[in-house]
């Protein structure tokens, strides 16, 4: 007999210097070599020392609930109450899921603000960098509250899937609005705009299955069906 | 090829801005491609041949060796710095009308979706093959453009989209947009989307990378 589901909002804090990535790690992401003399290399250093001291920090959490059906055919999840259209494919990898964690994380303003100012003065290889940086760091700090959601439930006897979210596999971006009313109150400070984007921009969101049979599948190309995509292919070259 | 213009070819190709730019370091202390351009300027050479023998080729053969998988963003993005400098002193001749813009390329990201990274590598790849960018920023709607169009008349248009929810969102655009001007060629391009996918939406073309916009506009030039 497994705990009874809690729907409080779990949150996690973590100061940039905790979910930065380094420095070799960004110039993996951005398909550099080691070389201390390139613009791009000596920018990434120099910003990433800057953000590593600053006392900012990533906000993050998740909130837990029954899974009542789970509609493979027409592709639709119901969480107490709340219909999510996740699609076919991510109901088939939500399958073995008894509950859902719906979860939200952003690294803040500072990355797009930032990004943006750049673009605007010309400074793209600059604004680039900063951008790449920014999804690498909400990644990062997701990974770390993915991971503190395996323990807990591990704890339990319970295993979890893969996180999947609104925007992708099919997943319609209009989710957003039930998957932010089913999470409520938090302190993450995300926005939906009109058209169901996320503000801050280095924000996500999504659903992570909890079952005591739910498995973790290999991520990214392995997943997605699309054989033309560009990251695909630098992946590969990578 | 003029002397000064192979310098500037290498200099676009391997992003040497300036004399003070401390890269590529065999290129240290030599003039970059803002120094170069004045030059050629000064020695008389035109400001379409400035163009169509260095500037072009040279972010041609960057866009090349992208879509060869030789250089990645960072790289390109640094080229690109370099052209922008050599553009501040080429930007009169195109307001004076001394140099023509083979024409003019509306581009946005549609709406629902915020990202521009790709968007961005193509105006600047795009804009750097002598075309004029109107870059109508992310979160752009069909209406967006139409606005667009009517202050250029002529543009051909580019949709970028990074998720399978919002490429939808390039057929709403291509149909409301053909309503009332239906002779406007659409390039498609992003992560999610396929060449099936842009005949599918009734686009002119699709575009894998940056690259691939170019030569789908010059081919509506040949057309």
């Amino acid at each position: 007999m497994h705990d009874r589901v809690e729907r409080a909002f779990h949150t996690y804090r973590f100061p940039y210097g905790e979910v930065l990535p380094s420095l070799d790690e960004l110039a993996r992401y951005l398909h550099m070599e080691e070389d201390t003399e390139h613009p791009a290399y000596c920018y990434m250093k120099e910003r990433l020392a800057g953000l590593t001291s600053s006392d900012l920090e990533a906000v993050g959490g998740y909130a837990i609930g029954t899974i009542e059906g789970l509609d493979l055919q027409g592709g639709t999840l119901t969480v107490e109450g709340t219909t999510f259209e996740v699609g076919a494919q991510v109901c088939g990898y939500l399958k073995e899921a008894t509950e859902a964690a719906l979860f939200l994380c952003t690294a803040g303003a500072l990355f797009s603000d930032e990004a943006h100012a750049l673009n605007a003065q010309g400074e793209f290889l600059e604004a680039y960098i900063i951008d790449a940086i920014g999804s690498l760091t909400v990644e990062r700090a997701m990974d770390k509250i993915h991971k503190a959601l395996e323990v807990e439930q591990a704890a339990r006897g319970m295993k979890i899937t893969n996180r999947y979210s609104p925007g992708y596999c099919n997943w319609p971006l209009k989710d957003q609005r039930p998957l932010f009313a089913f999470v409520g109150e938090n302190p993450t400070g995300i926005a939906l705009s009109e058209s169901c984007l996320m503000h801050p921009i280095k924000s996500v969101s999504g659903v992570i299955g909890i079952g005591t049979t739910a498995r973790r599948r290999a991520y990214g190309c392995v997943i997605c069906q699309n054989k033309t995509c560009i990251y695909r292919r630098l992946v590969q070259k990578g | 090829m003029n002397e000064i213009l192979e310098k500037l070819f290498t200099c676009i190709e391997f992003g040497k801005i300036n004399t003070a730019s401390p890269y590529p370091p065999q290129m240290r202390g030599q003039e970059g491609a803002m120094e170069l351009t004045k030059q050629a300027l000064d020695a008389g050479i035109a400001p379409s041949e400035i163009m169509d023998s260095a500037l072009i080729p040279a972010m041609t053969r960057v866009g090349q060796k992208f879509t060869e998988g030789q250089v990645f963003v960072p790289q390109m993005l640094l080229s690109a710095k370099a052209m922008n400098a050599a553009l501040t002193h080429i930007k009169p001749f195109f307001q004076s009308g001394e140099v023509q813009r083979k024409g003019t390329f509306i581009i946005g990201t549609v709406f629902g979706d915020l990202h521009d990274i790709g968007k961005n590598l193509v105006c600047m790849m795009v804009e750097g093959a002598g075309w004029e960018v109107v870059d109508l920023g992310v979160d752009a709607s069909a209406e967006k453009f139409l606005a667009a169009l009517e202050e250029h008349p002529g543009a051909h248009v580019g949709l970028s989209a990074l998720l399978t929810t919002t490429m939808t969102n390039m057929k709403t655009i291509i149909d409301k947009v053909h309503e009332t001007h239906p002779e406007v060629k659409f390039i498609v391009g992003g992560a999610p989307v396929s060449a099936e996918f842009a005949k599918e939406i009734g686009a002119d073309g699709y575009a894998a990378d940056p690259q691939d916009d170019i030569k789908i506009l010059e081919s509506f030039l040949n057309a």
